[in-house]
């Protein structure tokens, strides 16, 4: 078989979501044995794109041809088997387990139901051994460092006989150094007819290792050009947020001076020394990519986590814990909606009023007809399509949860409301009623900090934004039509 | 307020899973006593009817304690060894000082209501170190109340020699066991219990406080992101189920006169047993105290039929397992399609 120039071609690809449309018409080729980098903001499509290629969701319709031939596989293993191995942030390695025992792992033979050393596994460990001579097959994979787990992963890939492999922000959690070795493995990698997909969010390193790049905006293929005829980062940054006009919220000139929460070097294992101030009724949103430290610094506010620092709270210090930090009037709606702040095996009725049940008890005892009256106006007041409070909210749409948990936290009448990722995962409609909400509670008198990494979102509530990179606050503006979102998006993919 | 009600009926009316599960047990329960009755002589009398439901008192009044840990998701598998040693302690705190050659009949002659408090003081202690290890430094409650139900068990027998304490004890010791209200054959014991569950009833469906040991249970991280402090009802639990577990042995050893070391060996199964019979989920966050009872009286009624059919002791436990096997599999079957 000849082998085609392309090694994937992507025609007219979508993919919808009840509700959104995540990749949306996407055409492009991948040449063979290149680095092709994969960029654009969150929610760009990028991750829903990469998780049709292995076969983890479902296409809507388009077509993929894998060295000239139709793609569809039925899961992972299948997109494995085909070729295509993919190294996710979150690292597939065993830590129990020795390395060697990590490279055979799901291939093992065995005699008798014990296993056996095959020429698999010898061949699998030479292929790591050239790769990392450090490594030793007998190494427990816990004892290794991040980025030798990574090259545990590269060299089962490699094994494999994969002809793809995709790296999902593979630079998030290593050193300069261990970066600089990771490269090397992919240059190396794209002599020995291997094709790297590489997606980050670091533009400095598409240009450093990528022979092409595909930009992707709102789920739409924006363009594929070899690297080396993109000018600098700024060509790239316009291409990844466009001429998009954002609907530019004019911030509120008649902000109180009174501040409400001073932060004050506030450092944790994620956090580098921040600190910044909210007026009283501001609207305050913190951008930045994954990773940036945006749910640490939310967590570490609200008491969640442990920090150093000092926080004030209406010139108060802040007692580090949950309960506290509620009983002084501070609501945060977590990252992770189902794991971190709904009850999902409970019914709306007994998630709402979860956050202050002193409202609908007398004496610690719980004023039933005062709770479904709670739940019944808050179902109303946000448009919680439900047709009974009695509903299971695990059974709801993630932006009907996403209104539960967030009327948990108006119920516990804050004056502060931390909403971290508010819209992650949710319909176009739940969104932008989400935003009014927002904006009326601002009107109400209530200060809220946002901490999202969608920047439209930011740009679109917030009175001043605060950017965020690596645990640091990298720079501070207020919101209004002369701010560049070249310069934030600039700021916050690590630039000067 | 009525149109309301008019408008959406189901709100209002519709059982709430839990008390759907609890009708499910009964409707089981019902059942089971049924065939029981029809094929087991006298079976359905009143004086066995009675029987049945109190003769395990000790295994629900331990069910109470376990059922609400059960719901916040955490075991409490040190009642039957907090039992053995609260019994024993109650024994040797009254036995007289030196009365004797042999050591088992000398005790340190405390008054018998001081050794009653020091003995449920000592049953809240085990309590204690549960909640110690399971609240504040987090570890797994199995690990820890396995490790605590030995190490209660441990000093019972140690305080025992192995065997039991019963010489040397003032008549009043055996007062507790064996009161009863007057003119009937309800003894104290029966009344504790029933008392207990008509008070959990109330208070697992009022009150805030029992409101939150469900949230834990559904959730410990978003109990804690919403203000629960998690550790302080953790320890309040725990500190209950190792007061019932103190309150059963001290009526336990008044009853028989006697701190007996292998006292009470496997309730803490059989109130676990109970529990998930009833329908608290292993998970938490979802059980009710009814329930547990309505599992107790089911596995008694089981118990009772075997014993009736002449079956050998020896099959009980046999029949036992399949009984909780098939009540539990129909009662998760009952409430998926339920929830579908």
């Amino acid at each position: 078989m000849k082998p085609t120039e392309n090694v994937l071609e992507i025609r007219n690809l979508v993919k919808d979501f009840p509700g959104v449309r995540a990749v949306d018409d996407v055409s492009f080729d991948i040449k063979r044995n290149t680095v092709h980098c994969l960029v654009g903001e969150n929610g760009a499509g990028k991750s829903t794109l990469i998780k049709i290629l292995t076969g983890v969701y479902e296409r809507t319709s388009g077509q993929i041809l894998l060295n000239g031939e139709e793609h569809d596989p039925q899961n992972p293993r299948d997109a494995k088997q085909k070729g295509i191995s993919t190294l996710f942030q979150e690292l597939n390695v065993v830590d129990q387990l020795t390395v060697e025992e990590n490279l055979s792992l799901g291939v093992e033979e065995t005699t008798f139901g014990f296993l056996r050393r095959t020429d698999k596994t010898n061949q699998m460990v030479s292929v790591m051994n050239s790769i990392e001579p450090s490594i030793k097959p007998g190494q427990l994979v816990s004892t290794l460092s991040v980025a030798k787990k990574q090259i545990v992963e590269i060299a089962r890939a490699v094994a494999a006989e994969s002809n793809i492999i995709i790296m999902d922000e593979p630079t998030a959690a290593i050193s300069e150094s261990e970066i600089a070795r990771l490269f090397t493995i992919i240059r190396s990698l794209r002599e020995n007819n291997v094709t790297v997909i590489y997606i980050s969010h670091r533009l400095d390193e598409i240009f450093e290792i990528g022979d092409n790049v595909t930009v992707m905006r709102d789920g739409g293929h924006i363009a594929t050009k070899p690297v080396a005829e993109i000018e600098d980062r700024s060509e790239l940054i316009r291409m990844m947020i466009g001429k998009t006009v954002f609907e530019h919220y004019m911030p509120r000139d008649d902000i109180s001076p009174d501040l409400i929460l001073q932060v004050k070097n506030l450092s944790n294992h994620r956090l580098n020394d921040i600190s910044f101030d909210v007026k009283a009724g501001e609207v305050v949103g913190f951008y930045g990519l994954v990773g940036a430290g945006k749910t640490e610094l939310a967590r570490a506010i609200f008491g969640a986590d442990h920090c150093d620092g000092e926080i004030l709270f209406k010139g108060e210090k802040l007692r580090a814990n949950p309960e506290k930090s509620i009983a002084a009037g501070i609501a945060l709606v977590p990252e992770e909606r189902r794991t971190q702040g709904l009850f999902t095996i409970l019914t709306i009725r007994g998630n709402v009023p979860v956050m202050n049940m002193s409202k609908i008890s007398r004496s610690g005892f719980i004023n039933a007809a005062k709770e479904r009256t709670v739940a019944q106006e808050y179902v109303e007041k946000l448009n919680i399509a439900t047709n009974s409070i009695e509903k299971e909210a695990a059974k709801l749409s993630g932006g009907n949860q996403q209104k539960v948990v967030l009327s948990k936290c108006l119920f516990a009448d804050a004056d502060l409301l931390m909403l971290d990722e508010p819209t992650r995962g949710i319909d176009v409609g739940a969104k932008s009623e989400i935003y009014s909400l927002i904006r009326q509670l601002s009107n109400e008198g209530k200060t809220i900090i946002i901490f999202s990494s969608e920047l439209p979102e930011i740009m679109n509530i917030c009175d001043s934004i605060h950017l965020l990179y690596d645990g640091s606050l990298k720079s501070t503006l207020r919101n209004g039509l002369d701010v560049d979102s070249e310069y934030i998006l600039h700021v916050v993919t690590g630039g000067d | 307020m009525a149109t309301n009600q008019m408008q959406k009926p189901a709100a209002g009316v519709r059982l709430s899973d839990e008390s759907f599960i609890t009708v499910f047990m009964v409707g089981i329960l019902v059942l089971v006593f049924a065939l029981a009755s029809l094929f087991v002589p006298n079976f359905s009398t009143a004086k066995n009817i009675f029987n049945l439901v109190t003769n395990n008192w000790f295994v629900i009044v331990l069910g109470v304690g376990v059922t609400l840990v059960l719901i916040t998701g955490n075991f409490d598998m040190s009642v039957g060894g907090n039992i053995a040693l609260t019994g024993v302690l109650s024994v040797y705190f009254v036995q007289g000082v030196n009365v004797s050659q042999n050591t088992l009949a000398n005790g340190l002659g405390l008054p018998y209501v001081v050794a009653i408090g020091l003995a449920l003081l000592c049953a809240v202690g085990v309590g204690a170190i549960n909640a110690f290890f399971i609240a504040k430094l987090k570890v797994p409650s199995i690990i820890v109340t396995l490790g605590t139900m030995m190490l209660a068990r441990g000093a019972a027998k140690v305080i025992t020699q192995g065997a039991q304490r019963n010489t040397s004890l003032p008549d009043i010791f055996g007062w507790l066991g064996s009161l009863s209200i007057p003119g009937t054959s309800i003894r104290l014991p029966v009344l504790v219990m029933i008392s207990l569950i008509i008070l959990a009833y109330i208070f697992e469906k009022k009150t805030v406080f029992a409101r939150r040991i469900y949230l834990i249970g559904a959730n410990p991280e978003a109990a804690r992101l919403s203000g629960i402090n998690v550790a302080k009802y953790l320890t309040a639990l725990y500190l209950v189920s190792g007061l019932l577990a103190g309150i059963t042995g001290i009526l336990l050893a008044s009853e028989y006169k006697a701190g007996v070391s292998s006292r009470a060996m496997g309730y803490e199964f059989d109130a676990l047993v109970i529990a998930l019979l009833g329908g608290v989920s292993i998970n938490g966050g979802f059980g009710s105290v009814l329930g547990m009872f309505v599992g107790a009286i089911i596995l008694s009624v089981v118990t009772s039929a075997a014993t009736g059919l002449l079956l050998s002791p020896d099959w009980q436990f046999t029949l036992k397992a399949i009984v909780t096997f098939i009540a539990i599999l129909s009662q998760r079957y009952a409430l998926d399609r339920r929830k579908a």
